[in-house]
């Protein structure tokens, strides 16, 4: 009876060196960590998009910093497209209006406005001029504006001055499309 | 070194600028507008005054008149008896037509009217009936931007019943 009582209590104390060597064992479970070392340059710039005004004609890539802008047919006494308004005839010349947007976005930069400036990138085809906000367009850079805000769309007049004469005699070719590149800078101020 | 910090220093100070290009085309075409305008003589008999003169959507009101004694209302009219049985109201007005950027020399008038006359009564233009299936011609070689007169006449018999007579008369220039 006394051996038994004995061989019971050997059991119970292997049962708890057991577990408490289980438990030692368990807290030894390796672990492993690390760091990131994150950099990043923020950079300072700006940038330009046209974008289609709802009174004038609707752009050719909007939303770009090349955009296109069809004035379709164009006469001095004949229909216009959509966006063309006409705000003179006269017996020398006509002009054909439309709007557009120019916005220039910042980032990390202290400007609060920005100067535009436009040129043409070719000499104007014979019998047209063109106008930015009534200012006569060259192949020099001309201002525009001075004190433009960013991140919003800005409108400007986009005036093609027609001259009335015939194609020869100091007017415009006729019946075939003529296309003008006008190029655009922003400067922060 | 020092150097090429300055010169990395002076970049980014510099101001910043973004370029766009917008591209644009365009067709020119040819055109010509039409516009009728009071006669310098206008007021006087024979040249009664236009409405809404300058564009080309005008009126003309030649007032009223009577076979019998040849009466008329209005002073700006000539009045005729054509014939013994045949009176003629008339009053001249100018045509003008402007062309752009056209080497056309010159243009061709005509003149149609809308609705068909009562009986007995015509419409005409220089003494040409006008009608309302054809443009009548009226002019083959007309120079652009000259004022060119022309005379509106009705011409009522003694036969018509009283009534008034009411016409629109389309003037159409084609450049040559």
């Amino acid at each position: 009876m006394l051996s038994k009582h004995k061989s019971i209590r050997n059991l119970a104390l292997m049962a708890l060196l057991f577990m408490a060597f289980s438990g030692a064992a368990n807290a030894q479970n390796p672990t492993a960590s690390g760091v990131i070392n994150a950099n990043l340059v923020n950079k300072n710039g700006i940038s330009i998009q046209f974008d289609t005004n709802s009174s004038g004609i609707t752009l050719g890539a909007a939303g770009t910093s090349a955009a296109t802008a069809d004035f379709g047919a164009v006469s001095a006494f004949g229909p216009l497209s959509g966006g063309v308004t006409r705000p003179s005839v006269t017996a020398g010349s006509y002009t054909v209006r439309t709007i557009f947007d120019v916005q220039v976005v910042q980032g990390g930069l202290t400007s609060l406005t920005y100067t535009l400036t436009a040129n043409l990138a070719a000499a104007a085809p014979i019998g047209l001029s063109y106008k930015v906000d009534a200012i006569t367009l060259s192949t020099a850079s001309q201002t525009i504006q001075t004190n433009g805000g960013y991140n919003t769309d800005i409108p400007h007049n986009l005036d093609l001055v027609v001259s009335t004469a015939a194609p020869g005699a100091g007017g415009p070719a006729v019946g075939t499309p003529i296309t003008t590149v006008i190029n655009f800078t922003a400067t922060a101020n | 070194m020092v150097g090429g910090l300055l010169c990395l220093l002076a970049a980014s100070a510099g101001a910043q600028t973004s370029t766009g290009q917008l591209t644009i085309t365009m067709n020119v075409q040819s055109s010509i507008s039409l516009v009728f305008q009071n006669n310098p003589a206008v007021g006087t008999a024979g040249f009664c005054p236009l409405t809404n003169a300058g564009t080309n959507n005008v009126g003309l009101d030649l007032g009223t008149a009577q076979f019998p004694g040849s009466a008329h209302s209005a002073a700006c009219v000539n009045y005729a008896h054509i014939t013994g049985a045949l009176y003629e109201v008339s009053s001249a007005f100018d045509v003008v037509v402007t062309k752009s950027n056209s080497s056309s020399a010159n243009y061709r008038l005509a003149a149609e009217i809308s609705t068909p006359p009562p009986a007995n009564v015509a419409w005409l233009i220089n003494n040409v009936t006008l009608s309302t299936t054809t443009f009548t011609t009226l002019d083959s070689t007309d120079s652009f931007g000259s004022a060119i007169t022309k005379t509106l006449q009705v011409q009522v018999k003694n036969t018509v019943p009283a009534q008034a007579l009411q016409e629109t008369v389309t003037f159409l220039a084609t450049a040559n």
